[in-house]
């Protein structure tokens, strides 16, 4: 094996280096190109806004693309100078390179832990390199391992339970409190880009009509014009309120819109029974946490939620060690198996030779002594003579496969080959 | 069908439901798929277990312990529907216990009451008219039994939520608003079972009433006050509209109010006595 994999991640390069390192859909068809052709290597190329690595294999008895030659044509087609690019960058090389690709594509290398769409970016890469003809077999067969085992992380483990954005965990509230959205209100108040993103999730449950309000009527509409909602004047924000299901508050009002008292006397007596969800997502917040009750109005504001986040990001750091362990004995599996499928075709062709060399011997014997033996005493020299051949064999294929299983077979395969004068297999 | 059948105990249904909740309870520690499928088979064996035993001995449910016995059933029925159907929820955890408190009461009740009861002269239509007020008085227990585990859950959800606790941490509910609707759909279709079962025990007994005076026997004055109890929760729910915390604690009053008149000594019932 003669895998590398050169690059920078969150840890050790600041994001306004990362940017400059990040390739675009261009760069990357060209590095992937070059690599390939200029540097003779199967090739991966990973970015995202978190990392960009260059995974590598090049045949065993070639030097590797190593941190210094990745450094230099990283700097080159960039535009930048090895100097500047070479400190940000680290180096893992075969069977370290094998657990970090796995641990990258699990998600245990992630800013946050756990996440979902590294997997994804994993793929689209692989894909990517795969239909630029850039990958081989070591690639081949590294990238659906790191996959599968990553799905095989994600399931087994709660390394990828609950949800770490703000955004999803106002809506998880919500459902635990609702349980169809075809006939309910939401009504966004503000809007600041917080909201927009949350809107965009509570969107996704298609909700019967969207309602905006904002003190900006122009922003109001602009709003509404994006979510399909429809305006609301801000003068009719208790009236809003009063047949909303959901309310997302996000303005950047410097003192509460919504007292207590307010809420008590001119939104509270005008609802049914159904229950207001309020996610107050405003800093300063919007609305007073005393109109909270559980039932029938359910207020969570911004530092719920990011307790929330928090929660889930504690609990999955309890399930780094087993996923880290899965990780550890499919990559041994996977070493094992590289190594085996590396000596096997020899141990094919020291079989056929002997094979070969055997028939040849026996055929002679037989032909001299024609006549002479009975069909069983045949059958008994054929067989003697296969129980010597597999005796000569035992010690040099169990040394090849013990060499195959610690990563060293290279030397013994070659000198296998000359021995017994075997062809580049 | 094996000799055997007919020896199926109470203990028989009880104990697998009692090792249906374990492995339930389990599950919410470790949820392994394995675990789901033990606890779906357990419960599975013990409604069957159940559904043999009442067809064999088949208990009266004018009795407390056949009506008991008859309101586990349909309960039992209604946790392994509510598993198979979302399996991600913990009906078990809430069901079960109900399930197996209303066994334990029957078995006590067998203790004091007939299987077979009233051993009235009833003529061939008038035991038509007693069965279909069973029959009616029957599924508005049902009725309740399902409102008040909807009513559990329901308040254990808001609870949750008026805390602020993790959404997708603890034990997996309904929403508020699929609770609150359950609730609802069963308290308002067992007030005219309710109704149709009161009035038509009105009737028979009007014209038994050689029987003695049973107006206010415990059993017709606790079902009448269960009516009040629902009329009551039905105008709180569609007239003033208060929250489904209050409407919640009050179907489990009248759940608690149910438990009793099915306990109490039936009407009819008054010279019975033994053990089933």
């Amino acid at each position: 094996m003669n895998l590398r994999v050169v690059g920078c991640n969150y840890r050790t390069a600041a994001v306004e280096l990362r940017e400059k390192l990040a390739f675009d859909a261009a760069k990357q068809d060209r590095a992937v190109s070059e690599l390939t052709t200029r540097f003779g290597c199967e090739v991966v190329l990973l970015s995202t806004c978190n990392r960009v690595e260059l995974y590598t294999a090049r045949p065993p008895q070639e030097s590797p693309f190593d941190l210094e030659q990745a450094a230099l044509y990283l700097a080159e087609i960039h535009g930048l100078t090895p100097d500047a690019v070479r400190p940000l960058l680290y180096e893992r090389a075969d069977a370290e390179a094998v657990v970090h690709l796995t641990r990258v594509t699990a998600s245990l290398d992630s800013l946050v832990v756990g996440e979902g769409q590294i997997a994804g970016q994993v793929k689209a890469a692989f894909d990517f390199a795969q239909k630029a003809a850039a990958t081989g077999a070591l690639l081949n067969a590294l990238f659906p391992h790191a996959l599968r085992v990553a799905k095989r992380v994600r399931t087994e483990t709660g390394i990828a339970r609950g949800h770490v954005s703000v955004s999803s965990v106002a809506v998880d509230y919500v459902r635990q409190v609702f349980d169809h959205f075809g006939d309910k209100t939401i009504l966004v108040i503000g809007a600041g880009k917080m909201a927009r993103l949350t809107l965009k999730h509570l969107e996704a449950l298609q909700p019967k009509r969207i309602l905006v309000t904002n003190r900006s009527p122009a922003k109001a509409a602009e709003v509404a014009g994006m979510c399909g909602g429809v305006p609301v004047p801000w003068d009719q924000l208790d009236a809003a309120l009063a047949e909303t299901d959901i309310a997302l508050s996000t303005t950047g009002a410097a003192e509460p819109i919504m007292p207590a008292s307010r809420f008590n006397a001119a939104v509270r007596p005008k609802r049914g029974s159904g229950t207001l969800v309020v996610l107050d997502i405003a800093v300063p917040r919007d609305f007073d946490p005393a109109i909270h009750d559980g039932d029938r109005v359910c207020l969570f504001n911004i530092d719920d939620l990011t307790r929330v986040r928090e929660q889930t990001i504690a609990q999955r750091q309890k399930h780094l060690a087993p996923a880290e362990a899965i990780i550890a004995a499919e990559a041994k599996k996977f070493l094992d198996d590289w190594n085996r499928r590396k000596s096997g075709p020899v141990i094919q062709q020291l079989r056929t030779e002997f094979d070969k060399v055997r028939a040849e011997v026996l055929a002679g014997i037989l032909g001299k002594l024609n006549g002479k033996l009975t069909d069983a005493d045949k059958a008994y020299i054929e067989g003697g003579f296969r129980l010597l051949q597999n005796k000569l064999l035992h010690g040099p294929i169990a040394a090849l496969q013990q060499a195959s299983k610690d990563g060293e077979s290279r030397p013994l395969l070659d000198a296998v080959r000359k021995l017994f004068r075997l062809g580049a297999g | 069908m094996p000799g055997s059948l007919p020896n199926v105990t109470h203990a028989c249904f009880a104990l697998s439901y009692l090792l249906a909740l374990a492995v339930e309870l389990a599950r919410l520690r470790w949820p392994r798929p394995g675990l789901r499928v033990s606890g779906l088979i357990l419960g599975a064996a013990g409604l069957f277990a159940h559904s043999l035993f009442l067809a064999l001995r088949q208990p009266t449910p004018a009795t407390a312990y056949g009506g008991l016995l008859v309101v586990a059933w349909v309960l039992a029925v209604f946790y392994l529907y509510g598993t198979l159907h979302d399996g991600k929820r913990a009906w078990a955890v809430f069901v079960l216990p109900l399930v197996l408190g209303l066994v334990s009461l029957a078995f006590v009740a067998a203790a004091g009451q007939d299987a077979v009861p009233l051993g009235l002269p009833w003529e061939s239509e008038h035991r038509l008219w007693g069965a279909l007020h069973g029959i009616f008085v029957l599924c508005a227990a049902v009725g309740v039994s399902v409102g008040a585990v909807a009513s559990v859950m329901y308040l254990i959800q808001a609870n949750r939520l008026k805390r602020k606790k993790n959404p997708l941490g603890g034990l997996k509910l309904l929403s508020l608003e699929r609770l609150e609707t359950m609730n609802r759909r069963a308290v308002t279709l067992a007030f005219p079972f309710l109704t149709a079962g009161l009035l038509l025990g009105a009737v028979l007994l009007r014209q038994y009433h050689d029987f003695g005076d049973n107006w206010f026997s415990p059993k017709v004055v606790g079902t009448v006050g269960l009516w009040a109890v629902f009329l009551l929760l039905l105008y709180l729910r569609y007239v003033v509209h208060v929250t489904g915390r209050r409407l919640a604690r009050l179907t489990l009053v009248a759940f608690a109010l149910m438990i009793a008149v099915l306990v109490a000594a039936h009407p009819f019932a008054a010279s019975s006595g033994g053990t089933p």
